[in-house]
């Protein structure tokens, strides 16, 4: 039985991974800890879960593993913490919010022999696995340019700290740039050359601390160009939270992947609100079998922090471009590991 | 009044039709012999002529719907012969060609309306008459998509750079007038281009990112890279407090899965949904209404300019690899 623990409920995602944890046969929950005792003790009690007062107590009940759900700048103290008590760890994204903090947390890993993945689901969704086949097999042919769409509603409706620069380490780009920065090289194995974006705090609710729109067209060591919308822009209205979208412009044709496209539409009958019942496979379920089966496995994650630290490159350097109004060039592929 | 039609090709068929649904009067083709002209007068009954002036005394109105080399050249002949014009977009192929046909125009008394058609389309006119009164705030993040196939014609000045100014000329040019009617006045355009499909040195697909002077970015699209006969357009703008999306495969109001492979496949794109008027009608009835009443039209000739402005700041973009700055006088830095 491999025993997981879950440090924090920060994080929208950790009450749907107390879910999917409960649903792999041979892992167990063994507890949660939160350094908000009444965040920790409210959603212990909402969830079930064994509520122990301290990091250092959790840890303490010989884990194999645990996901660290907090706000993003204290990413790296808990996944230092988890490192030094010799447990695995499965890091909410982003990895950090700044590069020497994902380079401390990646060689503090690596230094107690854990394993430290980052949580990009979209490597496990149905259709994204899907349509990289596609592109595997040169159905659309060779890519010339790729579109990408990350939009959300904005998470304070949530967590409030997701607009507290302090806690989140800035807004709709920190937040919703990576998953696609990773598909991209995931797909068309090649790192980010250079980096252009603009930002907008015109769309609602950015507490005056933080981005709530950004527009990023990057180009990859490759040639090819990809674009991401990063923006808060669905409303509360909105009939769900948002989604992920990719369309790949090939010499043979077009292929787009809508990673949230299988829902039912509910019309309710009392209330005006639409909502969309998503019915399609769940990306997080398959992500936390992948973090469980390295640690039985005793092998490297699907996911790595260097794949956190990559995506995070590309993050500071959006926020350098959207401040200097110019591109900005990262180093190239193979230069990556003196600075990592 | 009355109206020729100079350039006897697609778009010069297109306006034939939507000017026959006016109160205006199709009194002549001019274009070059052996182009079509011939049948085309005969069809509608009016003259043909080869040459501008040879119709001049029967005429009010100039419809310029050549490629769009041409634009310039008929626009100073129609103002020299004090006619009004109405003009193809994009207004020119450079923004110092388009301020000398407005200048021109101006010098002769006459107006100068650019055929902008994408404001008369009932979808995009609707999203801008919402997000203009306040519905959904201040339009803070734009995304419009316009993604299509190449043009197919026998001597094809659509995918001649020189003739058409290429893809980002030719077909972004909508939205980004569109994007500028919607969010204000544009400053700064960073653009991507690659060609996937077409003779080496061709422009196929694009990426443009948009900043506002008033705040906003927009995300633009353009494409010749689909496969025939796929139009698609997208069109989402988030407001401080809302949202507004719409695509075309979602509006579809027919479709139709045909077992045999028959079947008309246009040469040259044009999208279409099934409307009690054509937007094209729509527009030359605004623009006819404009000239008669003498009033100030719904597409003025300096926003035609601004558009090829913002459309030229992506191609240089391109060509630099950096952003380009638009300064308060319209120069590209």
């Amino acid at each position: 039985m491999i025993r997981l623990g879950l440090m924090s409920f920060a994080h929208v995602h950790a009450e749907a991974y107390v879910q999917n944890i409960r649903g792999i046969l041979d892992a167990q929950l063994v507890g949660a800890a939160d350094d908000d005792p009444a965040r920790g003790e409210h959603f212990a009690a909402k969830l079930g879960v064994q509520p122990f007062p301290t990091y250092q107590d959790l840890l303490a009940q010989h884990l194999d593993g645990v996901i660290v759900c907090s706000e993003n700048t204290r990413h790296r103290a808990h996944v230092e913490m988890a490192a030094r008590a010799g447990v695995s760890v499965l890091c909410e994204k982003p990895l950090a919010t700044t590069l020497p903090d994902a380079r401390a947390m990646i060689e503090a890993s690596a230094r107690a022999g854990v394993t430290l993945m980052v949580a990009f689901p979209m490597r496990f969704s149905a259709p994204v696995l899907q349509a990289r086949q596609a592109v595997e097999e040169g159905i659309v042919g060779k890519i010339g340019c790729c579109i990408g769409t990350n939009q959300g509603q904005n998470p304070r409706q949530q967590r409030e700290w997701f607009v507290k620069k302090q806690l989140a380490g800035g807004g709709a780009v920190m937040d919703h740039t990576v998953h696609l920065v990773d598909i991209l090289r995931w797909y068309l194995r090649t790192e980010v050359a250079e980096v252009y974006a603009q930002t907008t705090e015109l769309l609602p609710d950015g507490n005056g601390e933080v981005e709530t729109g950004g527009l990023i067209l990057l180009t990859l060591a490759n040639g090819l160009f990809a674009s991401i919308d990063c923006s808060w822009s669905r409303p509360a209205s909105y009939p769900t939270w948002g989604g992920l979208t990719l369309e790949l412009i090939g010499e043979r044709g077009v292929l787009r992947v809508d990673a949230f496209r299988q829902n039912l539409i509910i019309y309710p009958g009392r209330s005006p609100e639409i909502q969309w019942q998503p019915w399609g496979s769940d990306a997080n379920q398959a992500m936390m079998a992948e973090f469980v089966s390295a640690i039985r496995e005793h092998r490297g994650p699907a996911v790595t922090g260097t794949d956190g630290y990559r995506a995070l490159e590309v993050i500071t350097a959006a926020y350098e471009s959207a401040r200097t109004g110019q591109p900005v060039r990262l180093p190239v592929a193979g230069q990556h590991t003196e600075r990592a | 009044m009355r109206v020729a039609i100079i350039g006897t090709g697609f778009m010069g068929k297109v306006h034939a039709e939507a000017w026959t649904q006016t109160d205006a009067r199709l009194a002549a083709f001019v274009g070059k012999r052996g182009a079509e002209g011939e049948t085309l007068a005969q069809a509608y009954g009016v003259r043909f002529a080869t040459t501008l002036e040879a119709v001049a005394g029967d005429i009010d109105v100039v419809d310029i719907c050549t490629p769009t080399h041409l634009h310039l050249e008929f626009c100073l002949r129609a103002a020299a012969e004090a006619k009004h014009v109405i003009c193809e977009k994009p207004l020119a192929l450079t923004v110092a060609e388009g301020q000398r046909m407005i200048q021109a125009c101006r010098e002769a008394g006459v107006r100068l309306l650019v055929a902008h058609v994408l404001r008369f389309f009932p979808e995009y006119r609707l999203a801008r008459e919402i997000a203009a009164r306040g519905d959904i705030g201040e339009p803070a993040v734009l995304r419009l998509s316009r993604c299509t196939f190449r043009p197919r014609k026998a001597d094809n000045w659509y995918v001649d750079p020189a003739r058409s100014g290429g893809m980002i000329l030719d077909l972004m040019v909508h939205d980004f007038d569109y994007a500028r009617w919607v969010a204000g006045d544009v400053i700064r355009v960073f653009a991507k281009a690659t060609q996937t499909s077409a003779p080496p040195g061709r422009i196929d697909h694009a990426l443009a990112i948009l900043t506002h002077r008033r705040g906003a970015i927009s995300h633009l699209e353009g494409s010749w890279a689909y496969p025939p006969s796929i139009f698609l357009t997208r069109l989402e703008i988030a407001g401080a407090a809302g949202l507004i999306e719409y695509t075309s495969p979602a509006t579809a109001a027919i479709e139709m899965h045909l077992r045999s492979e028959s079947g008309a496949s246009q040469d040259v794109p044009l999208p279409t949904s099934p409307l009690q008027e054509s937007p094209y009608t729509t527009q030359l009835r605004a623009f006819y209404q404009a000239l008669v009443d003498g009033t100030e039209p719904p597409v003025r000739a300096e926003d035609g300019a601004a558009a090829v402005q913002i459309a030229c700041a992506a191609i240089e973009s391109v060509r630099r690899g950096t952003p380009v700055e638009i300064d308060h006088e319209g120069e590209l830095r």
